[in-house]
């Protein structure tokens, strides 16, 4: 039954077996960070700026203090610069925020940590943070968001390219668009929340903390604390959702290690839902002015995008997702440039397609803009631009199944009865509008290592520190090895989130297959090669593993990915290891495909937005599990239809505080919310990309999807809405 | 959306009995209930002594086992369950109901154990997930469900899911599509496994009622 659920691509790939760890999981025995019991746990409780710039004057604490059940409240005062200074991550360091945690009277941002309590209970600890009187001086009104005069802009020159003459082939076009899009900060609000549990035993410090990178927390941990590496392991067996939220070292690590190195017991935080907007990254609110012009049959002869994305004052973090937009189709003059604006905000980062969510946004829209003004079906559009070499270089695709996936989701979703003319497809009181997007994502890996042991019992075991977030790696795992070795996949184990196993990188970028699977195929090839039975049928290994004598044999792999050059030896093992691939490759660029077709409704009188079908289809080269696959990819168009309709963090321009830090006013989607969605698989084959043929599809499946729902509620009203979320007051305003 | 109240008819006794008897099934001989007498006392207002901790005694049956706990009185009943009893499956997603995942059954009905007081489930039968699978490890029906249909991605939000299931089902509110997205939606799942979380319910439903 199972099987008849998750159609597999013919031809394209593995087995859909159940994911390897459900049982964990349905039964609630899969121990996620904060379910780690560690016998004389004490609890912390942060308390946070509540201001958005300024300085800390004044702590009156007495009354807390003396709070029966409270061991003691650290502030700057205590730790000064306990906390060492180490790099940003995306410069040669490990923290996803320069900003060092209570070292000094200064306040950056709201929401900013500013005292640890700790307490014999956690309510005690919460009572206690709420005595504590915090008098600010120097406060002063922040620059809150993208927008505000007082934020900074800074051209990143580095990010500007041109091919051909843009401004000449633009001016001369017959077929010009100029539009501006905007995209909304938005929050990863995976459901489990930002905890952090350290138990020193000795010098020795075990970490339980959701990680999608727990080389990056060990690491980078030891700089901050000034300690031997070897001394801390990082555990992360389960996380509840990472979405990039827990890619990079956050504040609260080093403060819970510090609090319970001074306590002599361990130290358990579960920061509650609103503290973890600040704590953590977000996806910062971009801004995009795109120029297409195209000839009168279709064909591109000028793109240009500008981009500007948010970031911190204390960091520079700029995804400049145009070097992928721009490269997308065939274009003889192209320019691009991006801009940060840096504001009193928290340092973003990595949030679900963190360039590809915004920057295809405005393309994709750009596009369908272009194909209204042309009188053209845009899925033809798409077709006359596409191009098998990116136009900057000349580089070719590994391989580019774009056309091919918008050719099985439309002949799915029954595109051909659309008729263009807006606001055409009326039933009763609901407007019918039908829209298309392109979906793409660059194919990236890095180094990675694991470890399999096949013993003469039959069983296989495989260990790597990779992190399993709900995409399947326990299963992409466990099933390689099982085909490579000729065992049933019930007889492989799998080790993972965890600092003591081979090292793996950061589980971001949608590396994980196209990293973990080289490396495990290469231990069992070792194994393999052991046994001398290379080249012989996998069930095989079995019996020559009994007729050597030996109990077990155990192999360690490490495989580095086309295009990871060689000074990043050792990176693995330091916890700094950084994908490669997509566009940064000498000889070719290499992407995973898809389309996205929606049907929005909107109401007539009220402007209510309902997406009741979504259909997408994409190409990911082999599929190693389609079950795992597909349910990645339909998350992920729920995630793209979300940017569309409801993901958005508001802002208190006054003080740059969050006013919806939490689930009931930051919309995310509900059951009731999501209809029809379907994702279909489209064969492809690629040798070239990587030794698995394996591309990522982590986010994939949310590139593209919130053009394709503004290009609907186009189609179904002839309004077109150029900024994230689209929401039926917007419809309003323009009056319908 | 809909709390899930008033519209339908109230859970059928057939349902009702199905659910306790496979959650507590190998449990039975401890699982009786603890009379209000009882209840008064232990319930009584807590006694605080000047630099001590608040305290009070609370017994919790959970799962058919009766725990005997000295909490402090605002402790939730999901943090008893978790920190105190040590069933961790049940989750905290935001302590504030809003997001589902701390979803418990008590006395056979669907409730959120963070807005749920430790004292206030005295003398009440509460089940997590802990105690769904039969004694042999057969899983419940709603269970082995969410695995067949891979209604689940990261697990976090999973038991109160599945709980709550469970709670829709007995409700009789998992008889269309529609009708399991609109009762369901207090459960969120940021991974976004709704389609095949509404194919779980219904298939479970099928073999619960069958």
């Amino acid at each position: 039954m199972a099987d008849a659920l998750f159609p597999q691509a013919s031809g394209a790939g593995g087995r859909p077996f159940p994911r390897h760890e459900a049982r964990e999981k349905v039964t609630g025995r899969a121990s996620f960070a904060a379910d780690m019991r560690l016998a004389g746990t004490a609890y912390a409780f942060l308390l946070t700026s509540r201001i958005g710039r300024g300085a800390i004057a004044a702590f009156d604490r007495a009354e807390a203090a003396a709070l029966p059940g409270v061991i003691d409240i650290l502030t700057f005062e205590e730790l000064a610069d306990e906390v060492r200074p180490v790099p940003f991550v995306f410069e040669g360091g490990y923290v996803a925020d320069t900003l060092r945690p209570m070292a000094t009277a200064d306040v950056a941002h709201w929401g900013q940590p500013i005292a640890l309590v700790l307490a014999e209970r956690e309510e005690i600890a919460r009572e206690a943070a709420g005595l504590i009187t915090v008098a600010y001086r120097d406060v002063k009104p922040p620059a809150a968001d993208i927008d505000a005069d007082a934020a900074e802009t800074l051209p990143l020159e580095s990010l500007e390219e041109s091919v051909g003459d843009f401004a000449a082939a633009f001016a001369d076009a017959p077929v010009r668009i100029e539009a501006r899009y905007t995209t909304p900060p938005q929050h990863h609000n995976a459901m489990e929340l930002l905890a952090t549990q350290c138990r020193w035993d000795g010098d020795r410090l075990t970490v339980y903390e959701p990680s999608q990178y727990v080389n990056n927390v060990k690491h980078g941990l030891a700089q901050q604390l000034g300690i031997d590496p070897a001394r801390i392991r990082v555990v992360s067996p389960y996380v509840g959702g990472g979405f990039g939220g827990k890619g990079f070292l956050t504040q609260r690590t080093a403060l819970i290690a510090i609090a319970a190195r001074r306590l002599g017991r361990p130290v358990k935080l579960v920061a509650t839902r609103e503290q973890g907007f600040t704590l953590s990254t977000y996806r910062a609110e971009t801004r995009h002015d795109v120029r297409l012009a195209a000839s009168r049959n279709g064909r591109l002869l000028a793109h240009a995008q500008e981009g500007w994305e948010l970031t911190s004052r204390a960091d520079v973090l700029a995804f400049g997702g145009s070097e992928m937009t721009t490269r997308l189709y065939a274009c003889p003059n192209i320019h691009r440039r991006v801009n940060v604006v840096r504001a009193d905000r928290s340092t973003p980062g990595f949030m679900r397609a963190p360039a590809e969510m915004p920057y295809p946004f405005a393309l994709e829209s750009a596009l369908d803009e272009l194909a209204h003004a042309l009188n053209m079906d845009p899925v033809e559009l798409r077709r006359v631009n596409d191009t098998e070499v990116e136009p900057f270089g000349g580089r070719p695709y590994t391989s580019r199944s774009l056309m091919p996936c918008f050719d099985a989701a439309s002949d799915a979703f029954g595109w051909r009865d659309r008729t263009p003319e807006p606001g055409s497809m009326r039933d009763g009181d609901w407007l019918v509008g039908w829209g298309c997007a392109a979906a793409f994502y660059p194919t990236y890996a890095a180094d990675a290592a694991a470890r399999v042991r096949l013993s003469a019992d039959g069983r296989v075991h495989v260990a790597s520190a990779t992190h399993e977030l709900g995409q399947g790696n326990y299963t992409m795992m466990a099933q390689v090895a099982a085909e490579r070795l000729g065992v049933p996949i019930e007889a492989v184990t799998v080790s993972l989130g965890d600092t003591d196993l081979p090292p793996a990188p950061v589980t971001g970028g949608s590396v994980g297959a196209a990293s973990l699977a080289p490396a495990v195929m290469a231990a069992c090839d070792a194994i393999l090669r052991r046994l001398g039975s290379d080249g012989a049928p996998a069930s095989d290994a079995l019996a020559a593993l009994a007729a050597s004598g030996q109990g077990a044999v155990e192999e360690y792999a490490e495989t580095r990915p086309h295009g990871v050059t060689p000074e990043t030896i050792g990176a693995l093992s330091r916890g700094a290891a950084f994908p490669a691939g997509g566009v940064h490759l000498p000889d070719r660029v290499q992407f995973a495909f898809g389309a996205h077709f929606v049907e929005v409704r909107v109401h007539s009188r009220t402007r209510e937005i309902r997406v009741p079908r979504a259909v997408g289809a994409f190409a990911a080269g082999r599929i190693i599990n389609p079950r795992m696959v597909h349910s990645q990819l339909v998350g992920g168009m729920i995630w793209g239809l979300a940017s569309a309709l409801h993901d958005a963090t508001e802002i208190d321009g006054r003080n740059g505080s969050y006013m919806n830090a939490n689930l009931a006013d930051y919309l995310v989607p509900v059951n009731a919310d999501i209809g029809e969605v379907e994702a279909i698989l489209v064969p492809e084959e690629d040798r070239r990309v990587n030794a698995a043929g394996v591309k990522g599809v982590g986010e994939l499946g949310t590139v593209g999807a919130a053009a394709a729902v503004a290009n609907a509620v186009h189609h179904a009203t002839g309004t077109r809405l150029r900024s994230l979320p689209l929401r039926l007051e917007h419809l309003l305003a323009d009056g319908g | 959306m809909n709390d899930g109240t008033g519209s339908r008819e109230p859970t059928s006794p057939g349902r009702r009995r199905f659910l306790i008897s496979t959650a507590l099934s190998g449990a039975a001989p401890m699982m009786g209930r603890i009379g209000p007498a009882e209840a008064a006392e232990t319930g009584a207002p807590p006694a605080v002594t000047p630099g001590a901790m608040p305290t009070m005694a609370i017994s919790l049956t959970v799962n058919g086992r009766t725990h005997r706990l000295d909490l402090d009185p605002r402790k939730t009943l999901l943090d008893g369950l978790r920190e105190e009893i040590g069933l961790t499956g049940v989750k905290k997603g935001c302590d504030h109901g809003q997001c589902g995942a701390c979803t418990v059954l008590i006395d056979g009905r669907r409730e959120l154990s963070c807005l749920t007081l430790a004292a206030a489930a005295e003398g009440r039968e509460v089940v997590t997930v802990e105690g769904l699978a039969a004694a042999d490890g057969t899983l419940h029906p709603m269970q082995q469900a969410f695995i067949d249909h891979d209604a689940l991605q990261c697990g976090y939000c999973t038991p109160g899911q599945i709980l709550s299931a469970i709670g829709c089902v007995q409700e009789g509110h998992a008889e269309t599509a529609d009708d399991i997205r609109e009762y369901m939606s207090g459960n969120i799942c940021r991974c976004a496994a709704y389609p095949n979380i509404v194919a779980a319910v219904a298939d479970a439903r099928a073999r619960m009622e069958g």
